[in-house]
C-alpha cells in the first residue's frame, strides 16, 4: 500500500546511511588496525576511503534530520515530538538534539569532525587513534540503528514513522492510505518544550558533546599506544588534545550552570544534581590525566598511572551517558531522560570500554616503562601527582553518591543480588552532603595550584622556593582577611581557609607569570588557567556561603517549623524586607510567559525611592505545567536573584481555574435542583446534528441544555452548557460559566436508562485578591565566579595553542 | 616512587572513608508507619496524592496541607511549609523528605513525578484510533 503524502524517502535514505555509517565505521577501524600492525600503505588507503564514506553517511544523516525537522514532516515521530509549525527557525537545532537520538547524532557528528582532522592533516597517529575512535563510533551508530535482529531491539532510529511505533503497529488507522490528511493529530507536531526554547539550549549541548567527543582522542592515543607498543611517543601530541578536551568539556559543564542560574529557578549555580555530577566527574579525572601526562613527559614517571586515569576518564564519560539516558536516575533527578529501552546496549558499551582497555593494560603492564626513583617534596611532579589523586578521590566521592540509584538496582531488594534489605535513598540534604567532602578537596587543590608553579621539575632549592612565594602569600593573606571580615566568615574556618587558598591560587599564579616567568607568552596558559580556577573558587565560596535569602520571614509560627523563606505580595502593597521595601506593580503576558514587575524601593531622606526593578516570570508550559523563571538585578558586586514560588492569577490556590467544590447530579427536563444559593431548572434541551454531504451519515451531534437559574434575590439567569460529539465520536464538553454568579456548569453525560442528564457544577472559590509569593536571594561577588570561569577557559585554550605551536616548531 | 605509594594509600583511605560516610548519610525510602516509629528523624517517603481527601493551601500562613498514600496504602496528613508545588494535582508519585510528628508528616522537600512525555505520545495514538 502507498500512503498518500508520506515523505518516505527521508526515512529510507536515513536508514540506508545509518547502516552504511555503522558498517563503514567497523570496516575502517579494521583497516586502520591492520595498518597499525603491518604498515602496509594500501590498508591505510582503504581505511581512509572507508572513513570518508563513514563521514559522508553521518553528515547525510544530519542533513536528512534537518530536512525532516525544518520541513514539518510530522509523519516522523522525531519531527512530531520535537517540532511544530510555529517553532521559530532558530530553535531547529535545539529541537535536533532535544531527543536522545538527536543527541547521539550530535555526538557522532563531532567525532566525525575530529576524525577528519586526523585523516586530512595525515596525523602521525592517525591509525592508532582512529581505530579506537571508529570502534567507539560504531557503538554509537548502533544506538540509532533501530533494527530488531532476532527480536532484540538494537538502537532507536530518529527516522521512525509514527505509524511504525510499536504501540501503533496493527492499529486500524495505520491501514488508511490517507491517514496524514484525515487525522488531525498529524496536522501539527507537539513542538519543542518551551523550557528549552532558550539560546542556552542552542549552545550548551553542542559544547558539551564536543567535550565528550574530544575526550575520545586522548583515550584513542592511550589505547592505540598500548596496541602498537609505542609507550612514549604519543604523550606530547595527545597532551594538546587532552587540554582541548579539558577546556571544551569544562566550558560545556559550566554553561549548564550558567543556564541554571540565569533562567531556571533551581536557586543557584550548582545544585549537585545527578546529571550535573555525572558530567563533572570525567572532567575532574581528565584534568588529573592531563597532569599525569605532563609528569610522564617531563620526568618519565607516573606513566602507568596516566594510562589508567585516562581509561577511567573515558569510562566515566560513558557512565554519565548511561546514567542520564537509561532512566535509572528517574526518582533522583529533576532532569532525567526517558528510557528508550536501550539499557542493554548502553551496558554493553560501558562494559566493553571498561574491560577492553584495562585488560590490554594488564597484558602490557610489565612492558610499560616506569622509572622508580624517590622524589623530593620540593619537586613539581610530586605535588602534581598528589593533586591528580586528590581530583580522583573528589570525583570518586561525587560519583559514588550519585550512583545510589544504580547501587539499588544492583544490590537493592529488587536488584540483581539481593544484599540490601531496603533501597537506599540519596542523601537528604544533597548540597550539605557534597559540600562536606568537596570543600576540603577544593582547599587542597587550590593550595597545590598556588605553589605548584613555583616548584621546578625534579628539584628546587627550598630556600629560593620560600623566598619566591612569600610575596604572594603576603598579598593573599591581606586580600582574604578583607574578604573574610566584610562577610564575617571567621566563624566558618573551612570557608575562610578556602577563601585564602583560592586567593593564593589567583595571586601566586599571576605573580609567577609576571615576576618569575617575566610575562613570557609561552608559559602564560597554565598561569591564566590556574589563576582563573582560583578566582572561580573564590567567587563560589563567597557567593554561596554568603548567599542571603532576604525574603525570609522573621517570625516563627512554631519552634520546629521553619520560617517562611518567601514573601507574599498583594498587588500594590508595599512590604518591608531588609534593607528594601518591595511592591508588585504590574503584570502582563507575552505568548506563553507571564511577567510580574516587582519594584525594590529604598528609603532616602524619609521618602521611598525606586532602587531597582526585577521582572521574574512564569512560563505557562503546556507540557510541564508552570515553570518559574528568575528575574535578577545584576550589580558589579552582587546579584539580587528573585523568582516566584507562586502566583495566584495563574495557579489558583486549590483548583486549576479558580472553581472548586465540585458537585454532580442528574436532572430530567423540568427538574429543579438547588446548588449553593441558587435554584436550577432544566428548561429545555436543544439538539443539532450535521451530516456528511455525500453519505448523509451523521457527522457531529451537539446537545445544548438550557438551564434557568433563580437567585434568592429573585434575579433570573440562563446558562447553556453543551455536550458535543465530534466527527471521531469523541465527547467534548463546552462548559458554561457565569462570572456574576460564580458558577460553572458542565453537561457531563446522558444517562440513557433513567432518561436523565448528568451535570457537574463548580463554585467560584473566593480566594481574595491576587497575590504572588516571591523568594529573593542576594548572591554577593558572583561576578568573580563568572570572571574566573572565563579566565580559566581562556587560559586552557592559550595553553592548547602554545603546546600545538611548540610541537610544530 | 615510595612517597607516591604512601600518597596512594592515603587516597584509598579517604575514598573508603567517603563511601562509609555516604552510606551513613544516605537515607532510606520508608513507609509512613516506619517514619512514625522514629518521630523527628528525617526519612524519604514515596507516596501518592490521596485525591479523595481535600487539600488546602493557606497562602497567608504559607501552609500547604494534603493527604498522601504510601506504598502500604496508609493515609497520612502531610504539612508542607512552602507554596503548593506546581501541577501538584497531576502528579503520579510524590517523593517527600521530612519527619513525622504526632499530628502530621512535616515535609521539608517535595519532588513530583509527573506523567511522562511518553504518555502524551500514547494519547495521540488513542485519539487516532477513534478516527477509524
Amino acid at each position: 500500500m502507498k500512503y498518500i503524502g508520506e515523505a518516505a524517502w527521508i526515512g529510507e535514505a536515513g536508514r540506508i546511511f545509518t547502516s552504511l555509517g555503522f558498517t563503514s565505521a567497523i570496516a575502517a577501524a579494521v583497516f586502520y588496525y591492520m595498518y597499525a600492525l603491518g604498515r602496509k600503505s594500501e590498508n591505510l588507503q582503504t581505511a581512509r576511503l572507508l572513513l570518508y564514506i563513514h563521514a559522508f553517511s553521518i553528515l547525510s544523516v544530519v542533513a536528512l534530520m534537518l530536512i525532516m525537522l525544518t520541513g514539518h514532516y510530522f509523519e516522523y515521530d522525531y519531527a512530531w515530538k520535537h517540532t511544530s509549525k510555529t517553532l521559530e527557525n532558530k530553535y531547529i537545532f535545539s529541537a535536533f538534539w532535544e531527543g536522545q537520538e538527536g543527541s547521539f547524532v550530535l555526538w557522532m557528528f563531532w567525532h566525525v569532525v575530529l576524525f577528519l582532522i586526523f585523516a586530512l592533516v595525515r596525523h602521525r597517529f592517525e591509525a592508532p587513534v582512529l581505530m579506537v575512535g571508529l570502534l567507539v563510533q560504531a557503538f554509537l551508530v548502533s544506538m540509532i540503528l533501530g533494527v530488531y535482529p532476532l527480536g532484540v531491539k538494537l538502537g532507536s532510529s530518529p527516522f521512525v514513522l509514527v505509524r511504525e511505533l510499536p504501540e501503533n503497529v496493527g492499529l486500524p488507522w495505520t491501514q488508511m492510505e490517507d491517514y496524514l490528511q484525515k487525522l488531525p493529530g498529524f496536522m501539527d507536531g507537539r513542538g519543542l518544550n518551551p523550557l528549552l526554547q532558550n539560546y542556552w539550549m542552542t549552545i550548551h549541548p553542542p559544547t558539551l558533546f564536543l567535550g565528550f567527543a574530544s575526550v575520545l582522542i586522548p583515550f584513542g592515543f592511550a589505547v592505540g599506544s598500548l596496541i602498537s607498543r609505542d609507550y612514549k611517543g604519543w604523550l606530547k601530541p595527545a597532551l594538546s588534545w587532552t587540554y582541548f578536551a579539558v577546556g571544551i568539556l569544562g566550558a560545556g559543564i559550566l554553561m549548564g550552570g550558567a543556564w541554571a542560574y540565569e533562567s531556571l529557578s533551581f536557586g543557584g549555580f550548582w545544585a549537585w544534581d545527578p546529571v550535573e555530577n555525572a558530567s563533572l566527574v570525567p572532567w575532574l579525572t581528565l584534568a588529573a590525566s592531563a597532569h599525569l601526562m605532563m609528569i610522564a613527559i617531563h620526568k618519565g614517571t607516573a606513566l602507568r598511572t596516566a594510562y589508567w586515569m585516562i581509561f577511567l576518564t573515558y569510562f566515566f564519560i560513558l557512565y554519565s551517558t548511561f546514567l542520564t539516558r537509561s532512566g535509572v536516575l528517574g526518582e533522583a533527578s529533576v532532569h532525567s531522560f526517558v528510557d528508550l529501552g536501550l539499557n542493554g546496549q548502553l551496558m554493553t558499551l560501558l562494559i566493553f570500554f571498561l574491560v577492553m582497555p584495562f585488560s590490554l593494560y594488564a597484558v602490557r603492564y610489565k612492558s610499560i616503562p616506569d622509572k622508580t626513583e624517590d622524589e623530593t617534596f620540593y619537586s613539581r611532579e610530586f605535588w602534581m601527582f598528589v593533586g591528580a589523586l586528590i581530583l580522583l578521590v573528589s570525583g570518586f566521592q561525587i560519583i559514588f553518591s550519585t550512583s545510589i540509584p544504580v547501587i539499588n538496582k544492583l544490590i537493592g531488594p529488587e536488584g540483581l543480588l539481593k544484599i540490601l534489605p531496603e533501597n537506599m535513598a540519596p542523601p537528604v540534604d544533597a548540597i550539605r552532603h557534597y559540600n562536606a567532602f568537596q570543600l576540603p578537596f577544593a582547599i587542597i587543590i587550590t593550595l597545590l595550584m598556588a605553589f605548584g608553579q613555583f616548584l621546578a621539575y625534579r628539584q628546587t632549592k627550598a630556600l629560593s622556593f620560600w623566598k619566591n612565594i612569600s610575596l604572594s602569600v603576603g598579598i593573599s593573606l591581606a586580600i582574604s582577611v578583607i574578604f573574610i571580615s566584610i562577610f564575617s566568615m571567621w566563624k566558618y574556618p573551612l570557608y575562610s581557609l578556602l577563601t585564602f587558598t583560592s586567593t593564593l591560587a589567583l595571586v601566586s599564579n599571576f605573580d609567577f607569570w609576571l615576576r618569575i616567568a617575566k610575562g613570557k607568552w609561552n608559559v602564560s596558559g597554565a598561569s591564566i588557567a590556574h589563576a582563573g580556577f582560583g578566582l572561580m573558587m573564590l567567587g563560589t565560596v563567597i557567593s554561596q556561603s554568603n548567599q542571603k535569602i532576604i525574603t525570609r520571614n522573621k517570625t516563627y509560627i512554631a519552634e520546629n517549623i521553619p520560617a517562611s523563606e518567601n514573601i507574599l505580595l498583594e498587588k500594590g502593597d508595599t512590604l518591608g524586607m531588609e534593607p528594601y521595601f518591595v511592591t508588585w506593580t504590574d503584570t502582563w503576558q507575552e505568548n506563553y510567559r507571564r511577567y510580574y514587575k516587582v519594584d525594590f524601593l529604598k528609603e532616602e531622606n524619609g521618602s521611598l525611592v525606586n532602587a531597582f526593578t526585577v521582572v521574574p516570570h512564569i512560563q505557562i508550559n503546556d507540557r510541564m505545567g508552570l515553570v518559574a523563571e528568575p528575574g535578577t538585578k545584576h550589580y558589579m558586586h552582587k546579584d539580587i536573584y528573585t523568582f516566584l514560588s507562586y502566583a495566584s492569577d495563574v495557579q489558583n490556590r486549590n483548583s486549576p481555574d479558580g472553581y472548586g467544590d465540585e458537585m454532580e447530579f442528574m436532572m430530567a427536563k423540568g427538574d429543579t435542583f438547588i446548588v449553593d444559593r441558587y435554584f436550577m431548572v432544566l428548561d429545555s434541551i436543544v439538539a443539532n446534528t450535521t451530516r456528511d454531504e455525500r453519505t448523509k451519515d451523521i457527522k457531529t451531534i451537539e446537545i445544548e441544555a438550557v438551564i434557568k437559574i433563580l437567585t434568592t434575590g429573585g434575579n433570573r439567569y440562563q446558562l447553556r452548557p453543551k455536550y458535543y460529539l465530534d466527527e471521531s465520536n469523541i465527547v467534548n464538553h463546552i462548559d458554561a460559566t457565569s462570572e456574576e454568579l460564580g458558577l460553572k456548569i458542565r453537561f457531563k453525560d446522558i444517562h440513557q436508562e433513567q432518561n436523565k442528564l448528568v451535570f457537574t457544577t463548580w463554585r467560584k472559590l473566593n480566594d481574595g485578591p491576587d497575590f504572588i509569593i516571591m523568594k529573593a536571594i542576594v548572591f554577593p561577588a558572583i561576578n568573580l565566579l563568572w570572571t574566573g570561569i572565563i579566565m580559566m577557559t581562556l587560559g586552557i585554550f592559550v595553553s592548547v595553542y602554545q603546546r600545538y605551536k611548540s610541537r610544530i616548531q | 616512587m615510595k612517597k607516591s605509594y604512601i600518597v596512594m594509600l592515603v587516597v584509598i583511605g579517604i575514598a573508603i572513608g567517603a563511601v562509609m560516610a555516604t552510606l551513613s548519610d544516605a537515607s532510606t525510602y520508608v513507609s509512613f508507619e516506619k517514619a512514625g516509629q522514629h518521630k523527628g528523624k528525617i526519612y524519604t517517603v514515596i507516596g501518592q496524592l490521596n485525591r479523595d481527601m481535600p487539600m488546602d493551601f493557606d497562602a497567608r500562613a504559607g501552609i500547604f496541607t494534603f493527604f498522601a498514600l504510601d506504598k502500604d496504602s496508609n493515609v497520612q496528613k502531610v504539612l508542607y511549609f512552602k507554596p503548593k508545588p506546581t501541577d501538584f494535582e497531576r502528579s503520579e508519585d510524590i517523593t517527600m523528605k521530612g519527619y513525622m510528628t504526632d499530628t502530621a508528616f512535616i515535609a521539608d522537600e517535595i519532588l513530583l513525578k509527573c506523567p511522562s512525555k511518553y504518555n502524551e505520545q500514547n494519547k495521540l495514538s488513542e485519539s487516532n484510533t477513534y478516527g477509524e
